[in-house]
């Protein structure tokens, strides 16, 4: 009997050190337990710097790369097969059948196609060239995108005074804009453009720098994102609209009507006024540095929960990072979030774009700054991790819209919710720190009866700040932790 | 952290070369600020850099992997030594950032999280190759770079043993079709064939060129700018390696010898010599591998095939019209050591009158 008494005390002993030990040291749950990330096997010989991807309607993918090959890749097969060549540093990709796709290269927007049926394309067709070229190195042109009227939009960008121009040029000079770090001496480079029907080239809005690049979203609005630099106190994504100025001033030159004046010269007030704000601001480094390409979520859940969402890729991090959006005073405005995949996700996410499968392709680029090359796919595993589905503005603070019910302890402990902000000032100096950077204190904290979404009450909420937020272990009862812990919403405007 | 730059032996070097600066100012001190960032696979994405000697160097490490890294400089000669005394560390190390207490090392950062930076500053007075390396338990030997400290120029990169193999990486593969053995040089997944086509920056043209080898000697640049072949070259074709590293800025360069250049400014007029057409690039299509370009002159359609004449002695133009309801005039230079003729029209002066109405004109021009 005491035997027995005795094994049972250390039984029941040994099981509450097993409970211990698994809230202790069992590893927490990460990004890599709900996603998969596989590397695309290359041809051999390829330098992957992935300038562009897309599919064809028949499932095939394709995939342009700085070396000016156009391959198309079998999935069922694994082969890669030549479709084209010989493009001049390709960085987009719009794909029009299984036969055709509309390549924006340095020099031109080109209609590639294969007419005879071999699998290869023969005709070259110049869709428009009808923008300036310099020959200066940081005149990269992305697009194009299609509204879905059938027109098409590209973005160009403004060279650099790293480097010069070339003794020969395209299009017209005009050397006002030549002071300054980064410049447009010939038409429309700053610009985003707009090819209707017919063929012609429109400038359709101006003010960027390097705007790679353009997507729409599921309302079919258009997006652009544009890099940290001089008049980008970081890295921004905008919503852009037809004859609005978005703030690097050098394009503004190409304005018709515009005055004959040294865009820089202009007060930085004035060109404060002028300009449309940015949706989103991606404070620089520890959150992006590089922003990429934007696209939607159009898998209806194949790709979890965000269906809908935008995704918007970063050359410098293992991860792409998502846009959640909201109108407020008649403009978007919203936060991002990082959307991590686990290790194995390389940096230099250049281009994204869904299979037909639901799966994320990320096309990888460094084109000589940091990032990587190869292509990878990420596949969702099918369950869903505790994340943050919406961030929204209410008048004393945010409501965080959770994927799964919160633990009610963790989500109603105020310590984790840490804010603060600070706000990245407008100017010609290359990049900003940031200002007037201040803890704001959390007032209050209340989980709605589902336990899905937290209302924050905060000190204090001014507006032109960004409002960035790291969490602590939030998480769920069944012990999934929130690991996408930093988020950072742009308050351009307050509730009125 | 600053790790000041203040041992004894530093003083003394400071002293010195303050007191030559006071009789030499050119060799006065100098600041340099290098910004290293952490890249995945365990690199730093500068694998070397150089200074001279007597200068104050500030590295900022911004660590944006998602492992913790640090970066330590050593004495020339010493990153081992000094990642297996931070081995030796054992437990201590973490405490330690990984950093041996030795004379080994001239400066470091501490252990970095993923996301953040730090700054170091210190002084390298003389010459030498500094290694920098991350001593994280793992990182050391793979994870380094060289702080070259000289006036002299550094070794090719793809020969520099002071960098990881891994960064010693060639850009940008030559495609130098010399003649012989290029099959084995394709710089794309597949063995080069010919005719072959590249757009890029080419010399001696608009932005917007196209350099075409009608075989592995023969080659020629079209300007798909400004609508007019611009020259023409023997014994290769190109190589793109410097304008394919990094961002593109660099021109690629022509391999053999230019035979023939267009020293007209441009060949065509419509009805009178003094009236230059208006040009649009409308794009080319590949026949055989082949291209014919179209473009326009004002409203005339032209289409243009360069092939080669027997022998490879020469080009041979084929040009399609429509809409050419005037004359066309075509000019050239008697000069310039290329025997032309035409299978329509006739030269006068240097300049080929095309009557109105031509649908197709072969005009060769033989070296």
């Amino acid at each position: 009997m005491k035997t027995i008494r005795y094994i049972a005390t250390l039984l029941i002993g040994l099981l509450f050190i097993q409970i211990s030990y698994a809230k202790n040291y069992f590893p927490k749950d990460s990004a890599a337990d709900y996603y998969t990330v596989e590397n695309i096997p290359l041809p051999e010989g390829l330098i992957a710097e992935t300038g562009a991807i897309g599919f064809m309607p028949d499932g095939r993918f394709i995939a342009c790369f700085h070396r000016g090959e156009i391959m198309t890749y079998n999935l069922k097969t694994k082969k890669w097969k030549l479709f084209a060549e010989g493009m001049h540093d390709p960085l987009g990709i719009l794909v029009v059948n299984n036969r055709e796709i509309l390549i924006m290269q340095r020099p031109e927007l080109t209609r590639i196609r294969d007419t005879d049926g071999d699998g290869i394309a023969d005709d070259y067709e110049t869709v428009t060239d009808d923008f300036g070229l310099s020959g200066n190195y940081h005149e990269f042109a992305f697009g194009p995108v299609a509204d879905k009227q059938g027109n098409l939009f590209i973005a160009l960008n403004l060279a650099s005074n790293g480097a010069g121009i070339r003794k020969e040029i395209r299009g017209k000079y005009d050397s006002l804009s030549r002071p300054g770090r980064m410049y447009s001496c010939v038409p429309y480079r700053g610009w985003i453009m707009k090819l209707t029907k017919d063929g012609k080239l429109h400038p359709y809005a101006v003010g960027f720098r390097s705007p790679n690049s353009l997507g729409f979203d599921a309302q079919g609005r258009l997006f652009v994102s544009d890099n940290q630099g001089d008049w980008l106190g970081t890295s921004k994504l905008f919503h852009v609209e037809e004859g609005k100025f978005y703030g690097h001033p050098a394009g503004l030159i190409w304005k018709e009507d515009f005055p004959r004046v040294v865009p820089i010269k202009l007060p930085v007030s004035k060109l404060d006024s002028m300009r449309t704000k940015e949706s989103i601001q991606f404070p620089h480094g520890y959150f992006a540095n590089s922003p990429t390409q934007p696209i939607w979520d159009n898998t209806n859940g194949k790709f979890g929960p965000f269906a809908g969402q935008m995704l918007v890729g970063d050359m410098d991090h293992k991860y792409v990072m998502r846009i959640l959006m909201e109108e407020v005073g008649g403009a978007l405005q919203g936060a991002c979030i990082p959307m991590n995949f686990g290790s194995k996700m390389r940096i230099g996410n250049n281009r994204l774009v869904f299979a037909p499968d639901g799966s994320l392709w990320v096309g990888q680029n460094d084109h000589g700054w940091a990032g990587s090359r190869g292509i990878q796919k990420i596949a969702w595993k099918g369950k869903t991790h505790l994340d943050i589905m919406a961030m929204n503005l209410t008048r004393t603070g945010f409501d965080l819209t959770f994927t799964l019910p919160l633990n009610e302890d963790a989500a109603k402990d105020m310590a984790n919710y840490k804010f603060k902000r600070f706000y990245y000032e407008y100017h010609q100096a290359y990049g900003s720190k940031q200002f007037d950077v201040q803890d704001i204190p959390v007032k209050s904290v209340k989980l709605s009866p589902d336990r899905k979404k937290v209302s924050i009450e905060l000190a204090e909420m001014k507006a032109g700040y960004v409002y960035e937020l790291r969490t602590g272990d939030l998480k769920t009862n069944d012990e999934k932790y929130l690991f996408n812990n930093l988020i950072c919403y742009s308050l351009n405007k307050l509730l009125e | 952290m600053l790790k000041p730059f203040l041992f004894l032996r530093h003083r003394l070097a400071c002293l010195i070369l303050l007191l030559c600066s006071v009789y030499f100012p050119l060799s006065a001190q100098q600041d340099t600020t290098i910004v290293i960032k952490v890249l995945g696979g365990l690199q730093f994405d500068l694998p070397r850099f150089a200074v001279r000697p007597n200068t104050r160097v500030t590295i900022t490490l911004d660590n944006h992997d998602d492992m913790a890294h640090n970066l330590v400089v050593t004495q020339p000669n010493s990153r081992i030594k000094v990642v297996d005394e931070a081995l030796k560390l054992a437990e201590k190390g973490a405490k330690m950032d990984y950093i041996p207490n030795s004379p080994l090392v001239i400066a470091h950062t501490r252990i970095l999280e993923p996301g953040r930076m730090e700054s170091i500053t210190f002084l390298v007075d003389k010459e030498g190759t500094y290694p920098y390396v991350c001593t994280y338990p793992g990182h050391g030997y793979i994870m380094y770079g060289a702080m070259y400290v000289t006036t002299k120029p550094l070794p090719p990169l793809e020969k520099d043993l002071n960098v990881p193999e891994t960064q010693r990486q060639k850009t940008g593969a030559t495609a130098n079709h010399s003649g012989h053995h290029m099959a084995s040089q394709s710089p794309h997944p597949y063995p080069l064939k010919y005719p072959l086509h590249y757009r890029t920056f080419m010399p001696d043209c608009s932005p917007a060129a196209i350099a075409v080898a009608l075989n592995e000697t023969e080659s020629y640049c079209f300007d798909a700018g400004k609508c007019y072949l611009r020259y023409a070259w023997s014994g290769g074709f190109v190589d793109n390696s410097e304008q394919w590293k990094g961002n593109g800025s660099k021109l690629t360069k022509i391999v053999g010898d230019i035979y023939w250049h267009d020293n007209t400014g441009f060949p065509f007029r419509i009805g009178k010599i003094d009236i230059t057409p208006e040009v649009h690039f409308k794009g080319y299509h590949l026949t055989n591998r082949i291209p014919t370009f179209r473009y326009l002159l004002n409203n005339i359609e032209v289409k243009e095939t360069l092939t080669l004449l027997p022998g490879d002695t020469g080009l041979s133009r084929t040009f399609t019209f429509r809409n050419n309801t005037q004359p066309l005039l075509f000019i050239i230079k008697t000069d310039d050591g290329i025997t032309y003729k035409s299978s329509v029209g006739k030269f006068n002066d240097g300049v080929l009158t095309i009557p109105a109405g031509t649908q197709k004109l072969t005009l060769t021009m033989k070296k």
